[in-house]
């Protein structure tokens, strides 16, 4: 019986952790459209980045479009 | 069909519904986890009726008044923090003297809330957590998956023709829907008084079930599930011609008929067994998320019948339902009429 006083609390504190982390995941974004990731590395660089337009030397573009495409 | 998840937020989507789907899916993933984790807490509460020496029985006793403190603890942010929208919707409802889905589900809420927060207080009588909690779940479940609907149909802009048709079809369902839930609400507060004074300790637990099974989830879920599957299917088919959207149109109310009818069924079927005090009220809420499920597999059925019309479909030949029966007895445009007839939208 004792040790339930010491195991409960800590499944508990577990529960808040796993709450916590599952909250944090949603509104930071790891929901949204999970499949871009995964065709993001197919996609020319000529297209416009959808999640953030970033600044893109032009230089870059030419070159490493490939590398750049992961990099997103 | 390239693999779709529901809990994936589409990228097109703007600021505002990307912000209510997030919540929606914090407030369904919580209620999960609360959920399962009060399930768990709520076992030794299901032993107390076996036999059992008596110094194992005070230590299942004592073990009974921790758990039921710690399940307190969890359903509490479910009741609170999941259950929001509920609380919001019956409250916007109440001022304006109406009945809408929300205030029986409030009522089932609170019916099962309140009497098991005095009985882990008081520290002895039942305590329904576990159907308070798996009430939330399921129920935001049902709801996730009318808003995952509303907001794929409210993407691509609806179709002139499906939009008409959504909003006479849901027009009669609402109807239809809150004549149903006000009567089943009469009748679980009448009942749940005649438990009352028949046998007072069992009231509670019929009171909760009745309430929880008057909840119109699937009913709610009737049209706006089978108008997301018209509209799905009719995009995935490219454009298409009047007279086939008007069969489109035709099956989408049969599919809608059928939802409706069926959440119907399923009420009139649960109602006297709940009244008769055979249904607990987790098995309830078990049924209830059985229900809506339903529901949306018959408006995805739609769906899948449209997207692959004209193709062979041995499957769904052996179904019975007349929406699918009448999608297959479409002829099959071929691919290059289908291009030119995509013009208009």
């Amino acid at each position: 019986m004792d040790a339930l006083y010491l195991l409960i609390p800590l499944s508990l504190l577990f529960i808040l952790g796993i709450g916590a982390a599952f909250w944090w995941a949603i509104f930071s974004g790891q929901f949204d459209e999970s499949d871009a990731a995964a065709k993001s590395i197919l996609q020319d660089d000529e297209l416009p980045a959808r999640a953030a337009p970033q600044h893109r030397p032009p230089a870059a573009q030419a070159g490493e479009g490939a590398a750049g495409s992961v990099d997103d | 069909m390239r693999p779709f998840s529901i809990f994936s937020i589409p990228g097109r989507f703007s600021d505002g519904q990307r912000r209510e789907r997030r919540h929606m899916l914090a407030r369904l993933g919580l209620a999960w986890l609360g959920m399962m984790q009060v399930m768990m807490f709520a076992f030794p509460g299901y032993l107390r009726g076996t036999p059992m020496s008596a110094q194992d029985r005070s230590f299942l006793d004592d073990a009974i008044v921790m758990m039921n403190w710690i399940s307190l603890a969890l359903t509490l942010p479910v009741v609170l923090y999941c259950a929001w929208p509920v609380w919001r919707g019956a409250m916007a409802r109440i001022r304006r003297a109406h009945v809408s889905m929300d205030v029986p589900v409030a009522l089932g809420i609170l019916a099962a809330f309140i009497p098991s927060a005095h009985a882990a207080w008081m520290g002895r009588g039942e305590v329904y957590f576990d159907s308070v909690t798996m009430f939330v779940a399921f129920l935001l479940t049902a709801r996730y998956l009318e808003l995952c609907a509303r907001q794929a149909v409210g993407q691509g802009g609806l179709h002139r023709y499906i939009g008409h048709y959504r909003d006479a079809l849901s027009a009669r369902a609402d109807r239809a829907a809150i004549g149903f839930t006000v009567v089943q609400l009469a009748v679980a507060i009448a009942v749940g008084l005649a438990w009352y004074f028949h046998a007072p300790e069992r009231a509670v637990g019929v009171t909760v079930a009745m309430l929880v099974i008057s909840c119109p989830c699937a009913m709610a879920m009737a049209v706006p599930t089978a108008i997301a599957a018209a509209h799905a299917g009719a995009e995935a088919a490219g454009g298409m011609p009047e007279n086939q959207l008007y069969r489109l149109m035709q099956a989408t109310g049969r599919a809608s008929r059928q939802n409706l009818y069926g959440a119907m069924a399923w009420h009139l079927l649960m109602m006297p067994l709940a009244a008769a005090g055979w249904v607990q009220p987790w098995l309830a809420a078990v049924t209830m998320l059985l229900s809506s499920l339903a529901v949306a597999a018959n408006s995805w059925r739609l769906f899948k019948g449209q997207a692959r019309r004209g193709a062979r479909t041995p499957t769904l030949g052996a179904m019975a339902g007349g929406g699918v029966l009448m999608l297959k007895g479409q002829p099959h445009w071929p691919a290059q009429g289908r291009q030119a007839r995509r013009g208009p939208h």
